[in-house]
């Protein structure tokens, strides 16, 4: 009995040894090990560490001309997210710019403007926007939006016949309000994205170099088995924990890096604490690491797994729900999610980062994360004991042939 | 001449048959293209997130503010699933995914205004989901403007202001807003035209620099270049001649369902349509190609293909607009087929603007297209004498 369960640690150990071997002499696996998990996320960082669009150019076509519209267009070009660009004669010249790039929305002024205004009668400023870029068309528009109240409240006080100041308040805001962002407060485009490509950047480069080791491993074998034919390698549960250990050693180190050092060097959001941080990292590797075995035992060439799981990135992070509402994603796309370990990583991990959860707050997510673990962990010592199975058989087979031979 | 249309005949009756054989051919250029292009249109059919859950905390609770909060319930974006009892409560129901906001009102917020006491109320949300948090914020900003108006509309009318009048007095300047060709601000129509094809981009330099390298993998490539008589224009155009027709099949059906089926706005018209497939995929293959002559080696040009395609969908600059980003990113995207693809879409199909305001990217795309020309000696010399180490 202990005798047995000397034997099993040191195979598990061996494994450990090989599996590192393997990794540290491959190209392919050290990129996609070591250099994508530390380089990638700087470089994504890099692109999204202005977080807001400011200056958007706009060009106005002005023909009131008078005191108010130049208020108008001067309030505007003082707002951070628009920059007047130049004024145009007519619309054509401001859609030729507009088609140029050279501005992203059009502010037409009409020539009733101020009279409309003076009249006591509602006037209206035109908005045009290029809808190619979401993020420019709401600078253009939220802008204008702004402006005009602005200008609108400030011609109501004039207008109106009150004496004191705080008389002039209520009259122009009966009902008083104040808007709290609580997470996320500069709504930036880096702070909201990048916690969850930190997170599917984990997850993608440990499958993708996993199922590049297993690749080779076939490759190596002369009978382009999985696993080679030595004393070593004849548990599942060896098989699979001593592969785990050696992507585990890697990984530790590179996690905490994704989850606090990249965080912390950009002032990307990280108000979590670091008790639910390390109680979700635990199960999400090792669900990864799972996770990433069982699918490796699917790619035949190396290559292969780079053409099958590179694309799913894409549409994980949609599925994970920072993009695209969690609440939005229809029924059948929620099933498929549900096989992921990024999207319930990525959730966790957003929430305890950005939102300061506790682990009670993702409880769910959590259970479900061990839930996955525990499932791709024996899915992967099953498919293991479907490899060793075939081992053997292809040792039978050559063995009978060998004697059929003789 | 006839010699060279012979050769590259039967090299691409060749190639067919490496396709059909090999089954990842079919998936990644059939297959997985399509079932992205499904996942996209129909993760986002609704065009904009609809129903989302936003919570309430109402101290007061009197006829005006459950009004208000009846109000909010009945916007198409927002949703009132739950009533708080503190304003910790709801915010715990943030941290715990229920709701993306909430609003706010305080104890005698009704009392105080009808004595015209100016009371506040608060609005509360999330912006660690961008396009929920600014649906959200839209929906409880119109609610809480909306309870000012009201009192000034009830003062009005009873002071026996006409309706025009009130409009007027309420709202001195009126924003009329044009938001070209996509009216509906529907996010199927902003995203998927960018996302689909990066991901069929992807798919193209992947296969590109795949096939290159199984050559060298399954000892074929001497075999290839001697099928070209050693002329590598002759081997290369004949090997990807089948696969851009497969590729522009697949590319031209997306855009069939998308602009024929769906009814994506495409004032471009479908000559502009064509000519994007055409660049689409030939500038991708070039790519593809190029990578693998820099590097000819199938791990690693694959590696920089798949990279490469991933980085390009940041900067595309089409989520998070180029000209935010800092000057060597800009600088930096000119390498990026999916950049050109982009900007020659929305120029040109999407706001459908003469062919010449995109130039540049144009040119660019042709460019990426004839970029193999540059590391066709590299290739040749990787086919004839490499020897593929697992």
């Amino acid at each position: 009995m202990l005798k047995r369960a000397v034997e099993s640690i040191n195979d598990t150990c061996f494994i450990w040894r090989q599996e590192l071997k393997q990794m540290f002499k491959d190209e392919g696996v050290i990129i996609f090990f070591i250099v994508v998990p530390l380089l990638y996320p700087l470089l994504y960082s890099w692109i999204y560490n202005n977080e807001v669009v400011h200056e958007v150019s706009v060009v106005v076509v002005d023909d009131c001309h008078t005191a108010l519209s130049r208020k108008f267009i001067r309030q505007c070009d003082a707002s951070p997210d628009v920059k007047v660009l130049c004024y145009a004669a007519d619309i054509d010249e401001a859609r030729s710019l507009v088609s140029r790039q050279l501005a992203k929305g059009v502010y037409v002024i009409p020539s009733d403007f101020e009279t409309r205004l003076n009249r006591m009668e509602q006037a209206t400023v035109t908005v045009y926007c290029d809808m190619s870029l979401m993020l420019a068309y709401k600078a253009v528009f939220q802008t204008a939006q702004t402006v005009t109240q602005l200008m609108g409240s400030e011609i109501n006080i004039a207008r109106s016949s009150h004496y004191t100041l705080r008389e002039e308040q209520i009259a122009a805001r009966p009902l008083d309000f104040e808007e709290v962002v609580i997470y996320n407060p500069s709504g930036g485009y880096g702070s909201s994205i990048i916690p969850a490509v930190l997170m599917l950047i984990l997850q993608q480069t440990l499958v993708l170099g996993i199922g590049m080791l297993a690749g080779t491993s076939r490759e190596e074998n002369r009978y382009s088995n999985l696993i080679p034919f030595s004393r070593q390698y004849h548990g599942m549960f060896r098989i699979v924990s001593g592969k785990s250990l050696a992507y585990l050693m890697v990984y530790i180190p590179l996690a905490a890096y994704l989850a606090l050092v990249v965080p912390w060097m950009f002032g990307f959001p990280a108000i979590g604490q670091w008790q639910p941080l390390l109680a979700i990292m635990i199960p999400y590797l090792l669900d990864c690491t799972f996770f990433g075995i069982v699918v490796s035992c699917m790619v035949h060439y190396r290559e292969n797994v780079m053409l099958l799981m590179v694309f799913v990135s894409i549409p994980l992070l949609f599925l994970s729900g920072v993009s695209w509402p969690q609440t939005s994603i229809p029924g059948f796309w929620q099933g498929v999610s549900w096989l992921f370990p990024s999207t319930f990583g990525i959730r966790a991990y957003v929430r305890v980062n950005s939102m300061g959860c506790s682990l009670s707050d993702i409880l769910f997510e959590y259970q479900i994360l061990w839930v996955q673990t525990v499932v791709y962990f024996i899915l992967a010592c099953l498919v293991y004991r479907y490899q060793i199975h075939l081992t053997r058989q292809a040792v039978r087979d050559r063995v009978a042939r060998m004697k059929a031979k003789s | 001449m006839l010699v060279y249309l012979k050769d590259i005949w039967r090299l691409a009756v060749r190639e067919c048959r490496i396709l059909l054989k090999n089954r990842i051919y079919g998936f990644c250029m059939v297959v997985f293209p399509l079932l992205v292009m499904f996942f996209f249109t129909s993760l986002l059919s609704e065009g904009q997130p609809q129903e989302l859950p936003v919570g309430v905390v109402d101290h007061d609770n009197t006829s005006t503010t459950r009004a208000l909060v009846q109000r909010l319930d009945g916007f198409q974006t927002s949703h009132v699933v739950a009533h708080f009892a503190s304003v910790a409560d709801a915010r715990r129901a943030i941290q715990e995914n229920q709701i993306y906001g909430f609003l706010y009102f305080p104890k005698g917020t009704t009392d105080k205004l009808l004595a015209s006491r100016q009371p506040k109320i608060s609005f509360y949300y999330t912006m660690t989901t961008l396009s929920a948090g600014s649906m959200v914020y839209k929906d409880l900003k119109t609610i809480a403007s909306l309870g000012s108006a009201a009192v000034g509309q009830a003062t009005l009318k009873a002071r026996g202001a006409t309706d025009e009048q009130i409009k007027a007095l309420l709202q001195p300047i009126r924003l009329d807003l044009h938001q070209i060709n996509n009216p509906w601000t529907n996010y199927n129509i902003y995203l998927s035209t960018m996302m689909v094809p990066g991901l069929m981009m992807l798919f193209m330099f992947l296969i590109s620099a795949y096939s290159l390298g199984t050559e060298l993998k399954f000892n074929t490539s001497k075999e290839w270049v001697a099928m070209a008589d050693g002329n590598m224009f002759v081997a290369i155009i004949g090997k990807f001649l089948p696969q851009t027709v497969v590729f522009f099949t697949i590319v031209l059906c997306y855009e069939y369902y998308v602009f024929g089926h769906l009814g994506f706005p495409h004032p471009g018209g479908w000559l502009i349509i064509v000519l994007l497939a055409v660049l689409q995929v030939a500038a991708s293959q070039g790519f593809g190609i190029f990578a693998f002559g820099l590097m000819p080696s199938l791990r690693m040009s694959m590696s920089i293909c798949s990279l490469w395609a991933v980085l390009s969908f940041s900067m595309a600059g089409s989520a998070f607009p180029l000209m935010a980003m800092d000057g060597p990113l800009k600088a930096l995207s000119w390498l990026f087929p999916l950049r050109h693809y982009f900007m020659i879409y929305q120029t040109c199909l999407f706001n459908g603007y003469p062919l010449y305001e995109a130039w540049f990217h144009l040119a660019a795309l042709v460019a990426f297209t004839i970029m193999p020309w540059l590391v066709i000696g590299k290739i040749k010399n990787a086919m004839l004498t490499y020897v593929y180490i697992p």
